[in-house]
């Protein structure tokens, strides 16, 4: 059993839903943070008290309840702003989710900078969020675009991906954080890019709860993330740009809130944030996201990631001792996330064995079939981690793997 | 063992996921059709040979999937070979309505079919797709 100091995070009385009893008599275990967080009490009350006392539509209204309402969108942005130390609140564009954040600055970005046989460098561990908003220009507009290897580590191939840039080359897109396989992208990658003066685009959807995020430092020039897998509400992301950039992008959708002004001849668009927020906004999620900032703060991000990365490296050498087991990717550090197979049992039925033991774990491509292919798999399952894991979960976890794999070789 | 489990893995599913019968291709064959499951990326395709009484003389399937993806493709092919049209497609009623936990009164499978097999996906909400995968790929050559 393992023991830790860093571990007593103390945070499982937060969160409601570990109490909960899966199939009526066991405890949940949840290892599914990768493909959405649980929300803390904070983020449940706080997104409550909004809609019982402060609600009512953004910058809309002069009326009390518009103003609260205001406020506690603008100050979620805020608080987006200092997580990831933007220069500006003007550089932090709410969208309903990190997909929707690519699918913008993939079509805006193309309207600006790009034409007919322009590239765009992707690589083969990308979501498919971080394909089809480009597949989308290749069949609509005729860009081309490239796909980095990656080394058996999950790596980025690093040589391979510097020698697809030519001077068509207008914008990089690529994961901070592999869902597959939990390994971070080589900073060379981003510095490659500057040196090249093409624009990169950073999926940060499996970083932002799990890597200190400071996108000055980073030096990319977007990154999106979602809010549901940061503990905050599912139905608002996140999309940082360089005001540059923003600025000279046209904007996405049109609608209310992002004029500045109409008339039946045509109309000016409002300034940055603005600008790229038409409609009502999912404004109490905004809201619910930046109380989880507030959350992950109070705890201190240096300690969730200290604590994921002990349960992932116990978790990883346990099931590295396994002979029946096959981890996907190299020995490398890997934050919060695993993917594994069970030798001739498909991953589906791994997941649903593991459900009646109480224990949540995802099975499937994880959204990453080009990875999948490459592979050699059609699928794979998935360990995932967050604040509110403990070792001893992984303990019970490994004895359940061992009864899965009698119960299927029987 | 948990029940649920027990319930979903019987003996003939995890024999037909190990070792599906009618694997590979029928030739000749004038029916096919590509069954796929996005959640997951299992696949398969399925032939058959149609003769002019619409009886299924022949009936094969290649692919990838799960235990319950694979049993549920070879038991359907051993159930339907050598039926009438109007008869499987009665059948492919009755085996929905079991994987989907639906309250309808089977018309033509019972509970000495290998097919009942099945009924514990509907324990199982999320894998009722691996079970139908086969079955509409059945439908959707029919179609086309
Ligand atoms: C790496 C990565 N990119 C993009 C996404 C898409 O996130 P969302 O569906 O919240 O837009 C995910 C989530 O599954 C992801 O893991």
């Amino acid at each position: 059993m393992g023991d830790s100091k860093t571990l007593n995070l103390n945070v499982r009385k937060d969160f409601p839903i570990l109490s909960k009893k899966i199939l009526e008599k066991k405890d949940l275990i949840y290892f599914d943070t990768a493909a959405s967080a649980q929300k803390p009490n904070a983020v449940i009350d706080e997104t409550n008290d909004f809609y019982e006392n402060h609600y009512s539509n953004v910058s809309r209204g002069v009326h009390t309840l518009s103003v609260e309402s205001t406020f506690r969108y603008e100050d979620a942005r805020k608080k987006v702003q200092k997580f990831l130390n933007a220069r500006s609140e003007n550089e932090i564009i709410f969208t309903k989710s990190a997909t929707e954040g690519i699918n913008l600055v993939a079509q805006t970005f193309y309207e600006k900078f790009m034409q007919k046989g322009d590239e765009v460098i992707l690589s083969l561990i990308e979501h498919h969020s971080n394909l089809i908003p480009w597949f989308f220009l290749r069949d609509k507009y005729g860009v081309v675009l490239k796909f980095a290897n990656i080394q058996p580590s999950g790596e980025i191939d690093i040589d391979h991906f510097e020698s697809l840039f030519t001077n068509k080359t207008k914008i990089v897109s690529l994961t901070h954080l592999s869902n597959v396989f939990g390994t971070e992208l080589n900073e060379k990658v981003i510095s490659i890019c500057k040196d090249k003066n093409v624009p990169i685009l950073l999926d940060g959807c499996q970083s932002a709860a799990h890597l200190k995020i400071d996108v000055q430092k980073l030096g990319c020039d977007f990154y999106v993330f979602s809010g549901h897998k940061t503990y905050g509400p599912a139905g608002i992301g996140v999309l940082y740009g360089t005001e540059n950039l923003l600025s000279e992008m046209p904007p996405y959708q049109g609608g209310g809130g992002m004029i500045g002004d109409v008339s039946l001849e045509g109309a000016s668009y409002a300034e940055l944030p603005a600008k790229y927020e038409a409609g009502t906004p999912p404004l109490v999620e905004a809201h619910g996201l930046g109380i989880a900032i507030d959350y992950m703060n109070k705890i201190g991000l240096d300690n969730i990631i200290e604590h994921e990365n002990e349960i992932t490296k116990y978790a990883f050498n346990k099931l590295n001792e396994i002979d029946f087991i096959e981890i996907h990717g190299g020995d490398n550090k890997r934050n919060s996330i695993i993917s594994f197979n069970i030798k001739n049992v498909h991953s589906h039925e791994v997941s649903s064995f593991l459900d009646v033991e109480g224990i949540a774990i995802r099975a499937g491509h994880h959204c990453c079939q080009p990875l999948m292919k490459h592979l050699g798999v059609n699928s794979t399952a998935r360990l995932s981690f967050g604040v509110y894991n403990t070792l001893e979960e992984v303990d019970k976890f490994i004895i359940a793997i061992h009864k899965c794999k009698e119960f299927f070789n029987k | 063992m948990n029940d649920l489990i027990n319930d979903l893995y019987q003996e003939i599913i995890l024999d037909h996921g190990r070792e599906p019968r009618n694997f590979g291709e029928c030739e000749p064959h004038n029916k096919s059709a590509d069954g796929h499951n996005p959640l997951c990326g299992d696949n398969l395709k399925l032939t058959f040979l149609l003769n002019d009484q619409n009886i299924i003389e022949d009936i094969k399937f290649t692919g990838e999937g799960c235990a319950i993806s694979l049993a549920s493709a070879s038991l359907m092919t051993e159930k339907l070979k050598g039926k009438k049209i109007e008869v499987a497609e009665e059948i492919f009623k009755d085996f929905t309505n079991l994987v989907s936990g639906s309250d309808e009164d089977l018309k033509v499978l019972n509970e000495e079919d290998s097919l009942y097999a099945l009924k514990g996906v509907g324990g199982f909400p999320m894998r009722v797709k691996c079970a139908t995968m086969a079955w509409h790929a059945f439908k959707q050559a029919l179609k086309d």
